[in-house]
């Protein structure tokens, strides 16, 4: 069966479009966790500013950092080994109480970090628990 | 004799002085949906927690958020579809140990226990009891439980378009360490 010009033209329109949906769309559905080391950071901040921040006002806070990449200096006051590979960094800020916690997922070696270093750790905030949760964290300097 | 009664009330001294509540704050609660169509998991390892050995009395708090997945799409469904983390941040658990004298805190081992309280999720409270254990170890003290929960009785309402995928009951596995010496 022969199809008339226009027809097929539109034809040929609709397969192309379907077909880049149905590739967009199992790409989407695929789509995994970003690369913190390769965005940008919305926030630039220090553990102790941070807590600040949520300790005055959580409401605000929570609006103006979860979901945000933020970028955080501080001291790390722990250093804990948690299920699947996971590492939870603490960084002291100040209070006794509340400090920044900061998970690496699926990590299998400690990339050297011990208690009382320095760091700049980049990751996703989560909100405030008892302490400021970051998470998919990476190191971006020691 | 005497110098064995002396030890005795030192020991004891000593576990009062050094308090009688654990807190940690890397804790971990996962849950796993198994269908024929998809395994969806869901990872948290950011959970705090408080567990006094004396009363038996037992608190565990997360935020939704913290929630980690394998695929983007799936974590941002689940925060902004079922859980509304926005509106629900956490969820918590207080409870207690229901036959806490089956526990010896201080001789290293395995027990089973019963841990009964409020469950509360995406803001609505439920009763509930479960099994677990508590290892006791040196230096630390873990908590082991595994139990299941339907999305329904929290309110949670999954869309006809994904029920397929995502189980009637889901598997939550509850794994805490309390750390019982040295820095926590």
């Amino acid at each position: 069966m022969k199809i008339k010009r226009p027809y097929r033209f539109i034809l040929i329109v609709i397969l192309i479009t379907g077909f880049a949906g149905l590739i967009a769309a199992i790409y989407l559905f695929n789509l995994r966790n970003k690369d913190l080391l390769k965005e940008k950071p919305n926030f630039i901040i220090t553990a102790e500013e941070l807590r600040k921040e949520f300790e005055s006002d959580e409401n605000a806070s929570t609006l103006k950092f979860v979901n945000k990449i933020v970028e955080v200096t501080g001291v790390i006051s722990s250093v804990e080994k948690g299920e699947n590979n996971s590492l939870n960094i603490a960084l002291s800020t100040g209070s006794s109480l509340s400090s920044v916690i900061c998970t690496f997922p699926g990590i299998t070696d400690n990339p050297g970090l011990v208690a009382g270093q320095t760091v700049t750790l980049r990751g996703e905030c989560s909100g405030f628990l008892l302490d400021v949760l970051l998470n998919n964290c990476v190191l971006i300097s020691k | 004799m005497k110098r064995l009664i002396f030890v005795v009330i030192i020991t004891g001294l000593f576990i009062q002085a050094s308090g009688q509540k654990y807190i940690t704050k890397n804790g971990y609660i996962g849950f796993f949906s198994h269908t024929p169509v998809e395994d969806i998991k869901g990872d948290n390892n950011q959970v705090a927690s408080v567990l006094d050995i004396s009363s038996g009395e037992i608190v565990f708090q997360v935020l939704i958020k913290s929630f980690r997945f394998e695929k983007a799409l799936m974590e941002e469904h689940f925060n902004e579809n079922y859980l509304e983390s926005e509106k629900f941040p956490k969820a918590t658990f207080t409870g207690k140990i229901v036959n806490p004298s089956a526990v010896s805190f201080s001789t290293p081992g395995v027990y089973e226990v019963e841990v009964e309280g409020d469950l509360n999720i995406h803001g609505v409270a439920k009763k509930v009891k479960e099994k677990g254990t508590i290892e006791v170890a040196k230096g630390n003290i873990s908590g082991n439980s595994k139990f299941s929960i339907i999305p329904e009785d929290y309110n949670i309402k999954i869309p006809n378009v994904v029920r397929n995928n995502i189980a009637k009951t889901i598997e939550v596995t509850v794994n805490i360490k309390y750390p019982t010496s040295g820095n926590q």
